[in-house]
């Protein structure tokens, strides 16, 4: 891979921060409680492949012999296909200790799956939470209660084929901060190099981002929704403008990914989480770049990702949990995590992984929630979010239209 | 030394089977019938009664009308290609003088079927990959516009409708092609002696000796394109875009096992169940009458 950004030595004050971070964190936390045997804890998971830092921070954590032995169990690809695995799990009495739940799962996590106040477990609890950031903890906020451990945050970005951009006659160091400056970017690679321009991911998260950076919202602060509001409106008809001038071509996410991979599309919108997949399949170099914002808003960008719930029952295996969630708030813990492209979460000063400046640049800037569905009928609501979300790019319906059938439908099911 | 005899015998033999089909097949429907009354809350072993309300729910349900109208079209479509294209190609195949190349045709032809669809799944996905995919390459090649396949509403029924057929057709041509070759040679010989051509042969010998196979195949064919679509539906389109290739046991499986909704799955699962029994039904009075069994 060539790659413009180089990575980054990791200098003497940064190494000495790391390690100052991870005295006091053992600090901070005291003793820890006596296992009288090596217990066993169950961490369901969707990461595949051996080397996937999930595993890396799993072993980290079994080499500590701390008494508990974490076992990783990676049941699925998505939270979908993880969860039904889990609920059979609790409902035979034999939940998984931890599980890894999407943002948007956590309403479903806390009144359905029952997972547990994390400081209501032993008496770390507060002090675990203590090393996260106040805003990631809001995102693991349901009610009064703190349904996990706020593990991977993403946000939206772009990934930039810079061969192609060149190519195009752009100035590399000249990418764009609205969407306004992006689409006759976007028009003129297609125009210059023949190739597909840009591919947006077709779901509820990336066009929540345009209903935001326009002064909308999905759901407002009370739950209700109100994505047919004028601001909602001109964010999707915003979102949809580079399909309407053709310059957008529609894909499936893992269908834009391969073809971004080839190279053979000038620009994709997805998650910053992707970073190192994107890179290590790619032999071009590649520059990610913050989400465009709209000319004339406030930005107001989205995050997403996953916690970990503790869903054990058991309070020995909750504790053990707890144990692992400990080592999981570490440096040395994240800083594996991190390499996955995840934003950090926690409070520690650690080194930036090469690339990921403007996807962090986006985090300080700050990040709204994913949109947690709310209710017994949350995830059909979000199903049937996204269908009309399809409609509309596939113009099956005006987006006034398809935004108002989405309200509708919406409102029905979390009413 | 005991020995078994009489009717103790005979229940002592089908027990096991009978207590497999009883526990596994003939309980779970009764229990899932009665589930699909309730709000079911899984973990909880919360039950809220809700009458009729999950079937009222689902009948009115927009997904649940087109993945209705869905299952039609495929059924339509892939019932009479699975059975007529296999039969076509095995009375070819009995044709093909060298045993060799006949061996390496039934392979061919049979090895989609085995393939696990996961892996297959991953290679159709990148023949149908809108922006590199072959399919659009050899397109642009002959002068086609290029098209968005899965992604597009009107197109990805009949991309998923392909890709099940192509994986489907090969184990009705290997029941063909095996109840040709049992057909008794001194029939085919009388025939060909009374001066009977291959059309006639066809039509009017071997065709109604393989009625057997026709019909089983008939049956079953209905339940595998009902059935077994969702592994295809599930990799290549997840139903989409908007429900515009999803099914009737596609939509089951969202609602079971994606927004957790067990009562009105269970009312789906109910009304597949009269569908599926329904249109066997009309399949024995329909046909049974045209079956020679020898």
């Amino acid at each position: 891979m060539t790659t413009r950004i180089s990575r980054k030595q990791v200098s003497r004050r940064r190494a000495l921060g790391v390690l100052g971070t991870g005295v006091a964190v053992a600090t901070t936390f005291g003793s820890r409680p006596a296992f009288s045997a090596d217990t066993s804890i169950d961490i369901v998971h969707l990461f595949s492949g051996a080397d996937h830092p999930m595993e890396l921070v799993i072993q980290a954590f079994n080499a500590k012999k701390t008494g508990v032995i974490a076992i990783s169990r990676q049941e699925g690809t998505t939270y979908e296909a993880i969860t039904p695995k889990a609920m059979a799990g609790i409902a035979a009495g034999r939940p998984p200790a931890i599980m890894t739940t999407g943002w948007k799962l956590a309403s479903f996590a806390k009144h359905t799956l029952g997972a547990k106040d994390i400081r209501k477990i032993g008496t770390d609890g507060d002090a675990l939470l203590g090393q996260y950031q106040d805003s990631a903890i809001k995102l693991v906020t349901i009610g009064d209660s703190v349904v996990g451990v706020p593990w991977a945050m993403s946000t939206p970005v772009l990934y930039v084929n810079m061969d192609l951009w060149r190519a195009a006659g752009l100035n590399p160091d000249d990418l764009p901060a609205t969407v306004e400056d992006l689409y006759p970017k976007a028009a003129q690679l297609q125009q210059k190099t023949g190739k597909t321009s840009l591919v947006y991911e077709v779901n509820e998260w990336l066009p929540q981002a345009f209903i935001q950076n326009a002064g909308g919202d999905v759901l407002n602060a009370a739950g209700e929704p109100v994505m047919d509001s004028a601001e909602a409106v001109y964010g999707i008809e915003k979102f949809v403008e580079p399909n309407r001038a053709g310059f957008w071509k529609i894909a499936s996410i893992n269908e834009m990914l391969a073809a971004f991979q080839t190279g053979a599309v000038g620009v994709i919108a997805s998650s910053s989480a992707r970073a190192s997949g994107i890179r290590a399949q790619s032999n071009f170099e590649i520059r990610v770049a913050k989400m465009p914002g709209l000319a004339g808003r406030a930005r107001r960008m989205n995050s997403g990702g996953n916690f970990l719930a503790v869903l054990a029952r058991a309070k020995d295996q909750q504790e053990a949990a707890l144990e692992f969630l400990k080592f999981c708030a570490t440096p040395e813990a994240m800083s594996l995590w991190l390499k996955t492209g995840y934003l950090n979460t926690t409070r520690h000063k650690l080194p930036i992984p090469a690339g990921q400046e403007p996807a962090y640049a986006q985090l300080a800037d700050g990040l709204t929630a994913e949109t947690i569905w709310p209710g017994p009928r949350g995830l059909e609501a979000l199903k049937v979010h996204i269908d009309w979300i399809s409609r509309i790019v596939n113009r099956s319906v005006t987006v006034g239209d398809g935004l108002k059938g989405s309200k509708e439908a919406v409102t029905k099911l979390i009413a | 030394m005991f020995a078994l005899q009489g009717r103790y015998a005979a229940w002592l033999f089908i027990g096991p089977s009978l207590m497999a089909v009883v526990f596994f097949i003939y309980l779970p429907m009764v229990l899932n019938v009665g589930v699909s009354f309730f709000d079911w809350n899984l973990l909880r072993n919360d039950f809220t009664w809700r009458g009729p309300d999950n079937y009222t729910s689902t009948l009115l349900n927009i997904d649940f009308q087109s993945a209705a109208a869905n299952t039609a079209i495929y059924l339509a479509v892939l019932v009479p290609a699975q059975i007529v294209f296999p039969l076509a190609l095995a009375f070819l195949m009995l044709r093909v003088r060298s045993a060799l190349v006949a061996r390496l045709y039934r392979a061919a032809f049979f090895i989609p079927t085995i393939v696990s669809f996961s892996i297959a799944g991953v290679v159709w996905l990148w023949l149908f990959n809108p922006i590199v995919g072959l399919l659009n390459a050899l397109g642009e090649l002959a002068g086609v516009t290029p098209q968005r396949w899965l992604n597009d509403p009107s197109l990805s029924l009949w991309c998923v409708a392909a890709v099940a057929f192509w994986k489907g057709f090969g184990l009705n041509l290997l029941l063909y092609a095996a109840a040709l070759v049992n057909i008794p040679r001194e029939l085919i010989e009388a025939a060909e002696l009374e001066g009977a051509g291959p059309w006639y042969r066809a039509l009017h010998i071997e065709l109604p000796l393989i009625s057997p196979t026709l019909f089983f195949t008939a049956i079953t064919t209905v339940l595998i394109v009902m059935d077994e679509i969702v592994g295809v539906v599930d990799v290549l389109t997840e139903g989409g875009p908007y429900n515009s290739s999803s099914n009737l046991v596609y939509f089951l499986y969202e609602r079971a096992f994606r927004q957790f909704n067990f009562g009105e799955a269970a009312a789906v699962a109910t009304l597949i169940m009269v569908i599926v029994a329904l249109a066997t039904w009309l399949q024995f009075r329909a046909f049974e009458r045209y079956v020679h069994y020898q």
